[in-house]
């Protein structure tokens, strides 16, 4: 086990990954930007390296003031959490060739699987069920045309280097091809300096569904049943459950197979999720997979009563897999609710600020994943997510009538948070019958809006 | 300060599912009611009648000024309470623990598409915008300020008149800040006064109404006296939109109505008229 681990990243990922070296006996050193300096994870951790100020580029995602922390206070290994430089095959390289240990996949397994298009080919050619489409990236319009033609309208343009909900256009008619195409084009090369893009057949009203898979280095492969993850607002996802409520054991079985199938086309090892679309008839179809722990990853953890951090650690460090997959039992019914500081009655605007009182509730079934305390003032330089809370109950209607008076008693003065409307999201008839799709949030706050 | 903190639990969790509904805004003009966030996202006007609702000074700031651009003068100034009138500091303390205010006003330089300026915006959340020797001084220090410096003024005001609580020298203020605007008048300096709602008393009677140009907010009230009190001094009844801003514009007292969503194009469109322009530092 590795003495010394440091982790880059920040929030409430950072907090959780200190908390798991603590239950391993490992030291941990966090890192943090100038904005930074009294966040809860570089306050607790047991080293705190500032490596630049707010800016992203400059401090998070600079590898080399990283790697430097890391080479300085004597760590091993590197854990990157989610984001930043977690799917980042050139840190990766980076950590191996300093001699520092990266707590993810291979370098190969994220370059392949963080090019979408060519993932696509290769889950495609291990026999899982791929989304039609274009194979790989397209080049030039005639080609996006004749793909469009043969998966059928409406279809996706999609950034081949994307990731995060960006890049995307939907095309519903021939003649916006172009149009769209371009536009995806140019968002491609904005956020991600790729402008290749592929084009997929969408699914009309799918749910999202993604398996969370674990591999050691031994060549042991265990899925970790399934999360619903539909409850998305222009592609964020803001309320996930596990398991998913339109998911029966078999469903469960093919999906975790084709799954675990897909991780061992690329040799994958360590923690990684694949999210797939199931359609109205249970079709399911590989979308992409994410080679990093995922935000909601605790439902799983919570399920399962599997530490998936802690065994990230354990895998990188080359210890085996202690379970195997007939221990894998589900257990009961989890639901996260992402606690943002922002206004949803102003457009989801974030709302920056110091937290002037903070109560959070606790009692059964509840878990609280959080990073902020009474005092601490929120930056505009990063994300708005200050707290993720999980219910777990021995079934749905429990684990959503938990939620609902943990919700109540969760208070924040001082900056707008999302918790009233989570508690609106999680009342409305549709969450409750657990026949909400990809596309439902967004119609209801285009009706929400419109005062229907 | 913990009394009230937990209220919002049984609140929330007795709204049943059944009518949990998403917040609605209430109109007082009109009575009619509309989604909160479409009346947010207009910047807090009526979806349904018009009626420009009230802004804090900051969201104020935010949406007229350019980005990043207001430098906020006097940000801690606070009244001594002359008179010692009883309760005043404690009432004050509240406020500025639960506002983000120190006074009824926040005074400071920004741009406005480019066009420098001296802004001044008043809050009438804090003691309902009453001016009292803070309010007097920074609005004074702020027309020094830009005569000094050859600035012109943009005063957002919004006051239920004169500071009770500070008496004489409440009513005091209103001839240093009358004075403070001539003396930048006399130096050519052009003063633009935005009137919001309710702009009445004695910041009415001073420099709120002594601009180059007086521009009001679409049915906002704006008057000195209540209307009850006048009704009752000249035993007639008064008109409907007496003392609405139309009515004020009709009469001549207030030079243009111009729209929450139009106010910061015609605020810039009336400086670069005057030859304020963006100037390279």
């Amino acid at each position: 086990m590795f003495k010394k681990i440091l982790i880059a990243n920040r929030g409430e990922i950072a907090v959780r990954i200190i908390r798991a070296c603590r239950e391993l006996g490992v030291r941990c050193v966090a890192v943090y930007s100038t904005a930074d300096r009294n966040s809860l994870h570089a306050q607790i951790a047991d080293e705190a390296v500032c490596i630049g100020p707010p800016a992203t580029k400059d401090s998070y995602l600079n590898m080399d003031a990283v790697i430097q922390a890391a080479l300085n206070t004597g760590a091993e290994a590197v854990h990157p959490g989610f984001g930043f430089l977690s799917e980042n095959a050139e840190f990766a390289r980076k950590c191996a060739e300093y001699g520092l240990v990266f707590i993810g996949p291979s370098p190969e397994a994220i370059e392949l699987l963080g090019n979408k298009a060519a993932a696509k080919e290769t889950m495609a050619a291990a026999g899982v069920p791929v989304i039609p489409g274009s194979k790989g990236a397209v080049a030039s319009i005639e080609e996006a045309r004749e793909f469009a033609k043969k998966a059928g309208y409406p279809v996706l343009v999609k950034a081949s280097a994307g990731g995060g909900g960006r890049g995307i256009r939907r095309v519903d008619l021939p003649s916006e091809l172009e149009a769209q195409m371009t536009a995806a084009q140019q968002e491609a090369e904005k956020f991600f300096g790729d402008s290749a893009v592929y084009i997929e057949k969408f699914l009309i009203n799918p749910h999202h569904v993604e398996i969370q898979i674990i591999a050691d280095k031994h060549g042991n492969y265990i899925y970790l049943g399934e999360r619903d993850c539909s409850m998305q607002r222009r592609n964020q996802k803001i309320i996930e459950e596990c398991p998913s409520p339109i998911v029966d054991g078999e469903l469960r079985k093919r999906m975790g197979e084709a799954a675990v199938t897909a991780a061992k086309q690329c040799s994958y090892f360590n923690a990684g999720t694949i999210e797939f679309l199931v359609d109205e008839s249970h079709n399911f179809y590989f979308m992409e997979m994410n080679t990093r722990i995922q935000v909601e990853h605790p439902i799983t953890e919570e399920v399962t009563g599997f530490d998936l951090v802690k065994a990230q650690i354990e895998i990188a460090a080359g210890l085996p897999l202690k379970v195997s997959q007939s221990d894998i039992k589900l257990r009961g019914h989890a639901i996260e609710c992402r606690i943002n500081a922002e206004n949803p009655n102003l457009d989801f605007r974030p709302s920056p600020g110091t937290i002037t009182a903070l109560y959070m509730p606790g009692g059964p079934g509840i878990r609280i994943d959080g990073a902020v305390y009474q005092g601490y003032t929120i930056t505009p330089y990063y994300d708005s997510m200050i707290s993720k809370l999980i219910a777990h109950g021995s079934d749905r209607e429990d684990a959503i009538s938990k939620m609902k008076w943990a919700l109540s008693e969760f208070i924040v003065e001082g900056v707008d948070t999302n918790i009233e409307f989570q508690l609106e999201m999680i009342t409305r008839p549709e969450f409750r019958s657990g026949a909400y799709d990809i596309g439902f949030l967004n119609r209801y706050m285009d009706k929400r809006k419109a005062g229907k | 300060m913990f009394e009230d903190f937990f209220d919002v639990v049984k609140k929330r969790f007795n709204g049943s599912d059944d009518d949990y509904k998403p917040p609605m805004f209430k109109c007082p003009r009109c009575q009619d009611t509309s989604p909160l966030s479409k009346y947010e996202e207009l910047h807090r006007v009526c979806p349904k009648c018009n009626y420009h609702g009230r802004l804090s000074a900051r969201e104020r700031i935010a949406i007229t000024a350019d980005r990043d651009s207001f430098h906020e003068f006097d940000k801690d100034m606070k009244s001594l309470n002359p008179l010692s009138f009883p309760d005043y500091d404690e009432k004050q303390e509240e406020l500025r623990e639960s506002t983000d205010l120190s006074d009824a006003i926040i005074t400071g330089t920004a741009t406005i598409k480019g066009s420098p300026v001296v802004m001044g915006v008043m809050d009438s959340r804090y003691m309902m915008g009453s001016m009292g020797s803070v309010v007097g001084e920074k609005v004074t220090r702020a027309f020094e300020y830009a005569t000094e410096n050859g600035l012109p003024v943009v005063m957002f005001t919004a006051s239920g008149g004169a500071r009770m609580q500070e008496g004489i020298v409440s009513l005091m203020q209103m001839a240093k800040t009358s004075g403070a605007v001539k003396l930048h008048s006399d130096a050519g300096g052009l003063y633009i006064s935005v009137m919001t709602d309710p702009t009445t008393g004695g910041v009415t009677a001073s420099f709120a109404s002594i601009a180059d140009i007086i521009i009001a907010e679409p049915k906002v009230l704006i008057g000195f006296a209540g209307r009850r009190v006048i009704e009752g001094t000249i035993k007639q009844r008064l008109p409907e939109d007496f003392q609405l801003a139309e009515f004020m514009h009709e009469k001549g007292f207030v030079d243009m109505i111009v729209e929450r969503r139009k106010m910061r194009s015609v605020l810039s469109h009336v400086l670069k008229l005057h030859g304020f322009t963006s100037k390279e530092v």
